[in-house]
């Protein structure tokens, strides 16, 4: 076998960081090899792609050497994010960028960039089409295109999918594995589930940039089984196991004899003068964790937006039997997490950002104190206390915009897409949480794709289609019924 | 949120970038020295119609766009015709002197100021960035390494105005109560400013690595996409200019709507 690409005793650190990142490391990778690296966050997986790309120290500077280094003579790298990696804004420009570095002459741009969109399995009507206009699947899919424009030998993909709804993620691995067969491919992912049959070897890094395995990939499930579940990678069968050993029961909620949280009739919400979402009528029990279920741009993020009172709405809303629009302060009723929980800081510390809804109302320093105290351990983030909200990790930020969110313990919660991007650990930390909260009767509705949710944790679905609100049932019956095509909403 | 900013390409829209870019550069250092106030309204008239008529815009878009030119012609003219200096006093009223004089000065400023307006606005409106930016790189030899910044940094204003719409939201999410006066607004720069910050920051770096992965490098043997050359449209353009001032010219020296010949002379 013929190695593509390869590293010898490695040393990387970033500057500023006490320690090495990576410390004597080598690996070699053979030509068309499927390989998968699995590591937790900060184990340098996205850094090490990048210096087997030559990307480290070329394009990026941070101080590195290496006694010997094998870069491959040509290769496509694919980002995790879909909106930072194109400088172009049309489809056509985009590609054609690629082509223009390559110096392909102008004559032959406009068919190689038909050919590179088909062999994706785009189709424009027009190639000269807006990317904003694109759903985060196609946009993968056009950095798919213009990776391809390279003629790369080696592929290397950091996170492709992170960022993208289940219907994204299966199109972009399925034009993947498809263009993918006769290259060398490398993958940094930690959602595995999808391409577990498509690689054929496995490395696995500790926090510490160390392998501490690299094999097949029946060795790796096989014999590092409990190091994958600590480092919330979410192999094949993860929620499975996690209901096996939870013993989870199915939610039930008791709402006999109790009032509704919040009851909606005729509502509707507006954006820029146009009907967005309409409720014809719906209630939210306490003690009911709802999920809201549709297909992308079906109006679920305006539906909370809606209820959040963010955007203009029609129609009654009662929240604990009052109007809606003669409350004054929304957020002492209902609460809201954002997708991206960086948005939601506004203050400079930890202990600042949870304290601060409650620090606008006229509680005792001491009470405060105490209550912030408690939510920061609850949160583990009773460490972090002095630190800027910036400077936390991946699932430390979003365990934070959960305790400043609900630190005045509002009868509703809202929460769009919480467990996003986040890897099995914090995923099911979350839920819990949120459990938890449900069962001291808060009113949990929350937007999100993961059918694994609905099975599990919620008691209600409400699925919205085209702007409306078309079917509320529970989440056992949801369950049944959509048994016999699972996986997909 | 998707923002709607179609138009329809118009004759304007097929000049050669750059050249229009220096023809207004141009443009703007005559202005300066016009100081025949009828000469300046003819010139404003010649712009109205290019503005009006020629840029595929619909109207509806121009008139919410000449909303500030009218405030740059309130504020310019009026310090002027206030304070402004002269002999021939119409009013007088506390520290405000307006006279014959000062009334004319301010009104060509507030003219002048109206006609820079129209042309800057013109040019954006007719222009796409991208084509700006390869006519610079093919015409007057920018470095490809400034011209694709520019044109990666224009991608994300679109994401950058969606952005802060999510953080408005995630701020009365929080209950943020707005303050009064400069305080407010100093708080209220703080709180947008540094979560847009970080973001672009952070973005701008991997748009920057993404590119390099495409194998962009400072070469100048590149190949491009869109050739920009010139055309016919490039003499029309400078034609109208030349014939605009021409006959503005003509008109203010043989039809003058005020008998003032420099604004600048005291009476």
């Amino acid at each position: 076998m013929t190695t593509i690409a390869s590293i010898t005793n490695m040393r990387l650190k970033f500057p500023g960081v006490e320690s090495l990142l990576f410390k004597d490391f080598s690996l070699s990778l053979n030509k068309g090899e499927k390989v998968l690296i699995l590591g937790p966050s900060g184990s340098g997986k996205s850094t090490l792609l990048q210096v087997l790309t030559g990307l480290v120290p070329d394009a990026v500077e941070i101080p590195m050497k290496a006694e010997e280094k094998i870069i491959p003579e040509s290769w496509g790298f694919l980002f995790q994010d879909p909106d930072t990696q194109f400088c172009m804004p049309y489809v056509d420009e985009e590609i054609a960028f690629v082509l223009e570095n390559l110096q392909t002459p102008r004559e032959q741009m406009e068919s190689s960039i038909h050919y590179y969109l088909h062999q994706v399995g785009l189709t424009f009507d027009n190639i000269h089409t807006k990317i904003q206009t694109l759903s985060g699947g196609m946009k993968q899919r056009l950095a798919i295109a213009s990776v391809l424009a390279l003629e790369p030998e080696v592929l290397f993909l950091d996170e492709p999918t992170a960022m993208l709804d289940p219907k994204g993620t299966q199109s972009v691995w399925d034009t993947l594995k498809d263009i993918g067969k006769d290259k060398t491919v490398v993958i940094v992912e930690h959602k595995i589930e999808q391409i577990v049959d498509f690689v054929d070897r496995i490395i696995l890094l500790n926090e510490n940039g160390e392998i501490i395995a690299d094999g097949s990939k029946r060795k790796i499930f096989d014999q590092y089984k409990h190091v994958l579940i600590e480092q919330g990678i979410w192999y094949p069968g993860v929620w499975d196991e996690y209901i096996q050993v939870n013993r989870k029961e199915f939610p039930i909620s008791n709402k006999v004899n109790e009032k509704p949280n919040l009851h909606l009739a005729e509502f509707a919400g507006y954006r820029e003068k146009s009907k967005k979402i309409d409720v014809k009528e719906a209630d939210a029990y306490p003690g009911e964790w709802i999920t809201v279920l549709g297909p992308n741009g079906a109006g679920k993020s305006t539906l909370l937006l809606g209820l959040m009172n963010l955007i203009k709405t029609k129609g009654s809303y009662y929240i604990l039997d009052q109007n809606h629009r003669k409350i004054k302060n929304f957020s002492d009723y209902v609460s809201f997490v954002f997708q991206n929980p960086e948005f939601q800081f506004i203050t400079n510390t930890v202990f600042d950002e949870v304290a601060y809804s409650i620090q606008l109302e006229d509680w005792s320093e001491e009470q405060v104190l105490t209550r912030v105290n408690q939510l920061l351990n609850l949160y583990q983030l009773e460490a972090h206390k002095q630190k800027h909200p910036y400077q936390l990790s991946m699932g430390q930020k979003r365990r934070l915009s959960f305790a400043a969110a609900i630190i005045k313990e509002q009868p509703i919660l809202l929460l769009d897409e919480p467990t996003f991007g986040q890897d099995a650990k914090n995923t099911f930390a979350i839920l819990e949480q949120l459990e938890r909260l449900r069962l001291q009767g808060t009113t949990v509705i929350m937007v999100t794709h993961d059918l694994q949710i609905v099975n599990h944790f919620a008691t209600k679905v409400w699925y919205i289609s085209n702007g409306k609100l078309v079917e509320e049932c529970s989440a056992s019956n949801y369950t049944k019924n959509n048994q016999k095509q699972p996986a997909m909403s | 949120m998707q923002m709607d900013f179609s138009y329809k390409v118009t004759w304007l829209h097929k000049i050669n970038p750059s050249l229009k870019f220096i023809i207004i550069i141009i443009l703007f250092i005559h202005l300066l020295m016009i100081h025949n106030i009828n000469f300046i309204i003819n010139y404003m008239l010649g712009m109205t119609i290019l503005y009006l008529f020629f840029t595929g815009h619909p109207w509806k878009r121009l008139l919410i766009i000449s909303i500030p030119f009218i405030l740059i012609f309130l504020t310019s003219s009026t310090s002027m015709i206030f304070f402004g200096k002269g002999e021939i006093t119409w009013i007088k009223w506390g520290l405000v002197h307006i006279t014959e004089e000062s009334f004319f000065r301010g009104l060509h400023l507030g003219f002048r100021g109206i006609i820079f307006a129209t042309l800057g606005i013109i040019f954006a409106l007719t222009t796409r960035p991208v084509y700006l930016f390869y006519s610079l790189m093919q015409q007057l030899k920018l470095k490809p390494k400034y011209a694709y910044s520019f044109m990666a940094a224009v991608r994300l204003i679109p994401i950058m105005i969606e952005e802060t719409q999510t953080l408005h939201y995630a701020l009365k999410v929080r209950g943020v109560q707005n303050h009064k006066g400069f305080v407010g607004f100093y708080k209220k720069l703080k709180s947008y400013s540094i979560p847009m910050l970080s973001q672009s920051i952070r973005k701008a770096y991997r748009i920057a690595i993404a590119m390099e992965a495409k194998r962009f490098s400072d070469t100048v043997n590149r190949t491009y996409y869109y050739q920009l050359g010139f055309s016919k449209f490039d003499m029309i353009f400078m034609f109208y200019f030349v014939i605009m001032i021409l006959v503005s010219y003509y008109a203010a020296i043989n039809h003058p709507y005020f008998s003032i010949l420099d604004v600048r002379d005291n009476g």
